[in-house]
């Protein structure tokens, strides 16, 4: 961190800087400059969203909250299929779930791309009357008397009265700050891989049995991760199709495909080839994942310092649900709200940003973090998700489904022979110990 | 010393795709600086670096959809004070001539009491590095072009062109048009301040005060037809053959 010195009447350039102009930092200086506030948010890529990746689907209920108009946003397809699979190297089991209710406002979700979706925020954002800079990388914070007043980048200084980090996860701030360690441990983070496939909209519906402007969520675990933890996912957009594969670092490293190998392989599989067939390949993209839960948060708030979205590893995945941005957006919010109830108060000290960590406590963030703050441990615990369960299926429904002159066993038979190679008692206890930790 | 740099903004090459039917999709090129108006905005502003008291005027002729507040900011943080920008539909297809046309028309009402206008080497969309000869002309000033350095001396400028075996020195009357090559300078990455203050520098966008006069008409624009790869594949151990079909390739 570079210490400046102030003047007795120093008067900072801006009330905040955000660092990062993603989900969190485009709401968090929305709210700010809404309030009045003068606001520069700082953005690496040469656009919002340049840099972003999802795979993705956002639970819009907090988009929803900031911004009433939230559907003018460049949302891809209501998500109105919820697909599972469990996938062997030669069967695939699927659950398709579909509910009136998965589609309601208030709790709907939407397939995204970032690119179009973080360039409306970041509009909103400049409506609002935010300053944004893009294509500047944040390189250091600026401090004095051991309080962050500034940023600097590319050799220029900016101050402020505060700072919100919200720089993604592979921010390098939230260490100089002395909110986190240098980085996360790599089995707290999951690489992924995506591909963003071009079709026809009416291709993607007949493929994906969706009517217009609804669309698809599948995620997949097993095989095609290698045994490592992990699994595939494929999301329809409006003309899109994302697909990827997201793998923990950790058991990543030790493999001998690489990642992208693992989503050419996905990609060529049976059950997946039809879906993109013919599609035209418009984008690719790989990113990190903060996968630890609520073991890998940083600390949210320091002296003119509080950390927001990605930044501050606020991301879960579930297996079934997978969410970061709908807690990005949250929690640039709060900071946004924080700030502001700081600045009035003219106090942007540590003790006076400590209302950033209460309204978070409050909100449903912490509380769903804390909820399934087991669950990575459960995953790492459990390998047989990813190598041994779907084989278990696919023995299963094999001689339920194949009808070839043999003598037929009883089902009892059928489904015990598979069940018994993994063992009564730890299938019971997978399972016990994944509901306790969901 | 009054320095007038005329920039282009161009659809972002990078995002021009080809349609199946060899048509060129332009939906997702976003509009931005042409690329070696960048060298040419950077000569400029070091130009008036060196003189004292010396300001930038960025000018340019666009069709309406190229009037973009980024691209004008953009132009605004490389160290350009004012912005002149004449807009009119029938550039989208315009040649040279039509383009230099309206460049002097924004000279001529604008900056009338100008020292030297400074072009880039050549367009990112057309190339044809003539707007600067056409300007000229229209002007009735002298004109240099391939600039590789400028030092005013006096009412004149002394500029360097780089040949292939020597260097050649020039010295023209002001006012004058140059049009420089890109080795004159490597463009800045503007800083925060700089695109902080271009928000709140000086920009007049009007529509061209003549009515633009293309010369030139476009029949077609299309990309070359792709040859289908021919996908032949050699079999393992087959390595004669395969050695043979890539010395018949390459002659």
């Amino acid at each position: 961190m570079a210490e400046i010195t102030l003047d007795v009447d120093f008067e900072p350039d801006f009330d905040v800087i955000v660092v990062g102009g993603g989900c969190a930092g485009c709401v968090a200086a929305y709210k700010l400059a809404e309030a009045g506030k003068a606001v520069l948010v700082v953005e690496r890529g040469n656009y919002s969203g340049a840099k972003n990746m999802t795979g993705g689907r956002i639970y819009t209920h907090s988009l929803a909250k900031v911004f009433p108009d939230y559907l003018d946003a460049p949302l891809q397809r209501k998500v109105s299929h919820e697909r599972i699979s469990l996938m062997a190297p030669d069967s695939n089991f699927t659950v398709d779930f579909t509910s009136r209710e998965l589609t309601e406002p208030g709790q709907e979700s939407w397939t995204v791309l970032r690119a179009p979706f973080d360039q409306w925020l970041a509009e909103k954002a400049e409506e609002a009357g935010a300053e944004i800079i893009p294509g500047i990388a944040v390189e250091d914070l600026l401090m004095a008397n051991g309080k962050v007043v500034g940023i600097s980048a590319a050799g220029e200084e900016m101050t402020a009265r505060m700072v919100i980090l919200a720089d993604g996860v592979n921010s390098l701030l939230t260490s100089k700050a002395g909110l986190s360690k240098p980085a996360p441990a790599i089995d707290q983070v999951a690489v992924g891989a995506k591909e963003t496939i071009q079709l026809d909209p009416a291709v993607i519906e007949s493929r994906f049995l969706c009517n217009p402007g609804e669309g698809a969520s599948w995620l997949f675990a097993g095989s095609m991760t290698n045994g490592a933890i992990g699994g595939a996912f494929v999301y329809t957009n409006e003309d899109s199709i994302s697909i990827g594969i997201v793998a923990t670092m950790s058991e990543v490293i030790k493999q001998d495909i690489p990642v992208y190998q693992m989503l050419e392989n996905f990609k060529n599989r049976p059950e997946i080839a039809p879906l993109i067939r013919d599609g035209k390949l418009v984008e690719y993209s790989g990113h990190v994942v903060p996968e630890g839960g609520l073991k890998m948060m940083p600390e949210l708030v320091g002296n003119g310092v509080i950390v927001a979205g990605d930044a501050a590893m606020m991301c879960m995945n579930l297996g079934y649900t997978v969410r970061g941005m709908d807690l990005a957006i949250a929690s640039g919010e709060i900071a946004g709200k924080a700030a502001i109830q700081a600045l009035d108060a003219g106090d942007t000290s540590k003790a006076g940003l400590q209302c950033y960590k209460t309204m978070l406590d409050q909100s449903f963030i912490m509380r769903d973090m804390k909820q399934y703050e087991n669950f990575p441990e459960f995953m790492e615990e459990c390998p047989r998700l990813f190598k041994g369960y779907p084989e278990m299926i696919r023995d299963i429904m094999n001689p339920m489904f194949i009808v070839n002159g043999q003598p037929r066993e009883s089902l009892k038979k059928m489904a015990m022979g598979p069940i018994k190679e993994i063992g009564m008692f730890t299938i019971a206890k997978d399972a016990m110990k994944g509901m306790k930790a969901l | 010393m009054k320095i007038v740099v005329a920039v282009k903004v161009v659809p972002d090459d990078q995002d021009i795709f080809v349609s199946a039917d060899r048509t060129l999709d332009y939906s997702k090129a976003k509009p931005k600086i042409s690329e070696y108006d960048k060298n040419a905005l950077e000569a400029a502003a070091q130009f008036a670096a060196e003189n004292a008291g010396s300001s930038v005027i960025a000018i340019s002729a666009v069709p309406s959809k190229n009037d973009d507040t980024k691209a004008k900011q953009n132009i605004l943080a490389l160290g350009v004070d004012e912005l002149f920008m004449a807009t009119d539909d029938a550039l989208e297809t315009a040649d040279s001539y039509a383009t230099a046309q309206v460049l002097k028309g924004i000279v001529d009402s604008k900056v009338p009491d100008y020292d030297v206008i400074i072009c880039g080497d050549g367009s990112a969309d057309l190339y044809a590095g003539q707007v600067n000869i056409q300007l000229a002309a229209a002007l009735g000033v002298p004109t240099i072009n391939e600039v590789t350095s400028m030092k005013a001396e006096g009412d004149k400028l002394v500029v360097e062109r780089t040949l292939d075996t020597e260097v050649e020195e020039i010295e023209v009357p002001l006012p004058a048009v140059v049009s420089v090559s890109p080795d004159i300078a490597t463009p800045r990455i503007a800083g925060m301040r700089d695109i902080l203050a271009a928000k709140k520098k000086p920009q007049t966008v009007e529509a061209a005060a003549a009515p633009v006069d293309v010369k030139v008409s476009v029949e077609d624009i299309k990309a070359p037809e792709l040859a289908p790869r021919k996908n032949q594949i050699f079999e393992e151990g087959d390595i004669d053959a395969f050695v043979a079909a890539v010395a018949e390739a390459l002659k």
